[in-house]
């Protein structure tokens, strides 16, 4: 696939990395001396990024450097090295070189645990395939139309938020999805035959709540089937794709809704 | 009249303040709540049966404890030294309660991360407060104290063991577990057998090992460490590529273990393995990451193992509680052990030695398994790892269900488990040699159908279910025929253990742990958490 096709996706895991994170800070120009003298001297071993190399460790998982402190426990450890292991010691490294590889080794540390985005072409699918499944087993278009809403959306959206939005436009289970899309709607009819109808805030076992054409909100009591509520979703049909939906037709749908420029 | 009189001492000071009674550890929780699920089956059942169905209508609010997190006035520890800059922190702001408090004596011992209260369990007046200032390390959350003697256990984030005078909130001493520099953190509750203070510890972020440990409830020492993966030469070592990924395996055991006193065996759940989604350095089944293991708590020797998830890429714990029923089978009185896992499947085993009995899905939504395997395992379907592209797959990583406490009511035979149905599509972000930490990332999508379920314990066969908003929830099931649960909407409700009808409820707000019940002053209490409070209830 072409280059052009190439978008950012931004890491919606772990859980808690989206919480709010007080996370170290590293001196820049420390890092990057660090980078160069640890290129020199560990690369060849290490590998230049330090994720293991010829012989020597992945670094970035090594107990020494997570539970360094500025240099401190590593230059200890680089000054008699790990004879028995293979690893020269590094007798008589200054103080501030040690600090900075330190530096580099933590710096890299917290970008795999913190990597945010990575640059992947999603768009894998056969658009022919997907055009089929719009207009037959998917049965997109009873609700939609490329020369209607949905035109032009290839543009509106990246491949991967058009992914998300084929399958589900309503997303909000957690961190991540796409924001939420249309809302239910809600027919409430009281005993007296009134009937009150708008989008559905909140239903319970106890309590219905919605908001009414004119903005405003009502909430009944719920005993049992009194009063009669009646639910409808907008998003019904992409609820009855999502338990049958292959990665193929995922793709597929993809590839096509990409082409609608 | 002298005699009634030393008699009545003698009474009040029974139900003052004071050392846990270990016998009672060894029986179904009346007059206490000394551990984690009230008992060390994991059934989170009482036979308690003071409010019942024909009563429940007029339970009634006792009292509220709202938890007071203010260092002022509290009696503090930590490690954390003036001007260290915190590792790893986060997770911060509003807190909840998602501890299972014990009760002994009449007082209440509670905790939230970096906080523990005693709280007077007939007034809900606070007796003290001890704030642990912390180094850093992921505030998800705190599953509650351990007690021996009058002593007590309980976790911090920074992964410091702390143990507590119950009179006085004093610290006695803390122990490092684990270091908050290889991104561990501790949540889980510890569970006390014998003299075995039971640890566990969290972190899936940096492919770093896990264990569960023994530790002495007088100084704190280790007895010993069981490592969730093998080490090379070791049985199991055979399911991993080489000794690096066993090293780096993952594998924690954040859910408190529950214990069978006549097998003396410890159940413990592992966790996923690492790195989390992206498998390629760890072809094989990863034993004994996602596993349900036996061990001996006097030794932490395994007796045997089941895995729930081989290989797992998903993020599918096995930490979810090890229910151990006592049941019939064929006309057969056996020992069993129960799952409700996170990856969907439900697992009844022969708690003696491991042997499966059954293996089927709870929810309808599954779309990874290929099928089940000679020993009952789930077989993925590897076209379901996550893939450059995106995979589509039921559940997200939250899973089916989670960690909160399901329930089994011996009277009607059923587990009740919350449950949600979502979906999420998984991209694979590193496809390295040597991927770390997750090395996928998830875009979670939708849910379709969120459920209480009740199912039949001996077949897994579904008997009811019940709409709810939120998915995973901690349960209580009595002999009174009532199972307290939510609706994850802010009720708080009594349902009727047999056919899931709602016969009470109050709007407390959701509840964040599991309900548990005791005696007091001959009146039965059901208490449970809800965001920063405890509420307490009652027949008045």
């Amino acid at each position: 696939m072409k280059a052009k096709n190439a978008c950012v996706l931004f890491l919606a895991v772990p859980l808690f990395a989206q919480m709010q994170r007080v996370l170290p800070k590293y001196d820049p120009a420390s890092r990057d001396r660090g980078k160069t003298a640890f290129g020199a001297a560990c690369g060849f071993c290490h590998g230049q990024n330090a994720r293991g190399g010829e012989g020597g460790p992945d670094l970035l998982h090594s107990v020494v450097v997570l539970s360094d402190e500025n240099g401190k426990d590593l230059r200890q450890f680089l000054q008699n090295g790990r004879p028995d292991k293979g690893m020269p010691a590094f007798n008589g490294i200054p103080e501030e070189q040690a600090k900075d590889i330190a530096t580099f080794l933590h710096a890299e540390v917290l970008g795999a645990v913190t990597a945010r985005s990575v640059a992947v072409n999603i768009v894998t699918g056969d658009s022919k395939a997907g055009e089929a499944y719009f207009n037959g087993e998917g049965k997109c278009k009873t609700c939609h139309s490329v020369t209607g809403d949905l035109k032009g959306i290839g543009s509106r959206y990246d491949p991967v938020t058009l992914q998300d939005k084929a399958i589900m436009p309503r997303g909000g289970t957690g961190f991540g999805g796409p924001p939420p899309g249309p809302q239910q709607h809600v027919m409430v009819t009281l005993p007296s035959g009134e009937k009150f109808e708008g989008a559905l805030i909140r239903l319970t076992l106890f309590h219905v709540t919605l908001r009414d054409a004119q903005g405003m909100r009502h909430t009944f009591a719920r005993n049992g089937d009194v009063p009669k509520v009646e639910v409808k979703d907008p998003l019904q049909g992409h609820f009855e794709n999502l338990s049958k939906m292959t990665d193929k037709a995922m793709h597929d749908i993809t590839a096509y809704l990409v082409t609608l420029k | 009249m002298r005699r009634l009189l030393i008699l009545l001492a003698l009474s009040i000071a029974a139900l003052a303040q004071g050392p846990l009674d270990p016998k009672l550890l060894l029986k179904s929780a009346i007059d206490s709540w000394p551990t984690y699920h009230g008992d060390y089956s994991g059934r989170h059942y009482s036979p308690l049966n003071q409010i019942d169905r024909s009563n429940v209508k007029a339970l009634s609010l006792a009292w509220v404890y709202r938890a007071n997190t203010a260092e002022a006035g509290a009696i503090t520890g930590g490690e954390v030294k003036q001007g260290d800059t915190p590792i790893w922190l986060s997770y911060l702001g509003p807190q909840s309660i998602k501890a299972i408090p014990l009760m002994v004596n009449g007082i209440i011992y509670v905790s939230m991360p970096d906080n523990a209260w005693a709280v007077d369990a007939r007034t809900g007046q606070e007796i003290w407060h001890y704030f642990w200032k912390t180094k850093g390390g992921i505030h998800i959350g705190n599953r509650g104290v351990g007690m021996y003697n009058n002593w007590l256990f309980f976790e911090t984030p920074d992964c410091y063991l702390v143990s507590l005078d119950a009179t006085t909130g004093k610290e006695r001493w803390h122990k490092m577990i684990a270091d908050v520099k290889q991104e561990y953190f501790c949540t889980p509750a510890p569970v006390i057998v014998r003299e075995h203070v039971l640890v566990g510890m969290g972190g899936d972020s940096l492919d770093v090992p896990g264990w569960l440990e023994s530790r002495d409830p007088e100084t704190g020492d280790i007895q010993w460490k069981w490592y969730t993966t093998p080490r090379p030469g070791q049985p199991g070592a055979e399911t991993w590529p080489d000794a690096y990924s066993m090293e780096h395996g993952g594998g924690m055991p954040w859910q408190p273990p529950t214990y069978d006193p006549d097998l003396n065996l410890l159940y413990v759940p592992t966790g996923n393995p690492n790195p989390v989604m992206a498998a390629q350095s760890r072809r094989g089944d990863n034993l004994w990451t996602a596993s349900i293991v036996a061990l001996n708590p006097d030794t932490g020797k395994m007796a045997w193992s089941f895995q729930t998830s081989p290989h797992d890429t998903h993020d599918w714990d096995a930490a979810q509680v090890p229910v151990l029923i006592d049941g019939i089978v064929d006309g057969q009185p056996r020992k069993l052990v129960a799952q409700a896992a996170r990856n969907g499947f439900y697992f009844l085993l022969d708690r003696t030695n491991g042997k499966n009995l059954i293996s089927k899905p709870f929810a309808e939504s599954l779309n990874w398994f290929k099928g089940v395997d000679a020993k009952g395992s789930p077989i993925p379907n590897p076209d379901k790892d996550p893939k450059l592209d995106g995979t589509l797959v039921s559940p997200t990583s939250t899973g089916i269900t989670n960690w909160p406490a399901p329930s089994f009511s011996p009277d009607t035979g059923l587990l009740y488990v919350g449950t949600e149905q979502t979906y999420s599509i998984y991209y694979l972000t590193d496809t390295t040699n040597r991927p770390q930490g997750y090395g996928a990332i998830e875009r979670r999508l939708a849910t379709a159908g969120n459920y209480l379920r009740a199912l039949d314990y001996k077949t897994g066969e579904l008997k009811w279910k019940v709409p709810t908003t939120g998915g995973p929830q901690g349960l209580l099931s009595t002999a009174g025929g009532l199972l307290f649960g939510t609706d994850g909407a802010g009720n708080f409700i009594a349902f009727d253990a047999e056919n899931g009808h709602p016969l009470w409820h109050a709007g407390i707000g959701t509840a964040s742990n599991a309900p548990e019940t005791y005696m007091l002053d001959g009146k039965q209490y059901v208490v449970v958490a809800a965001g920063d409070s405890l509420y307490a209830f009652y027949l008045q």
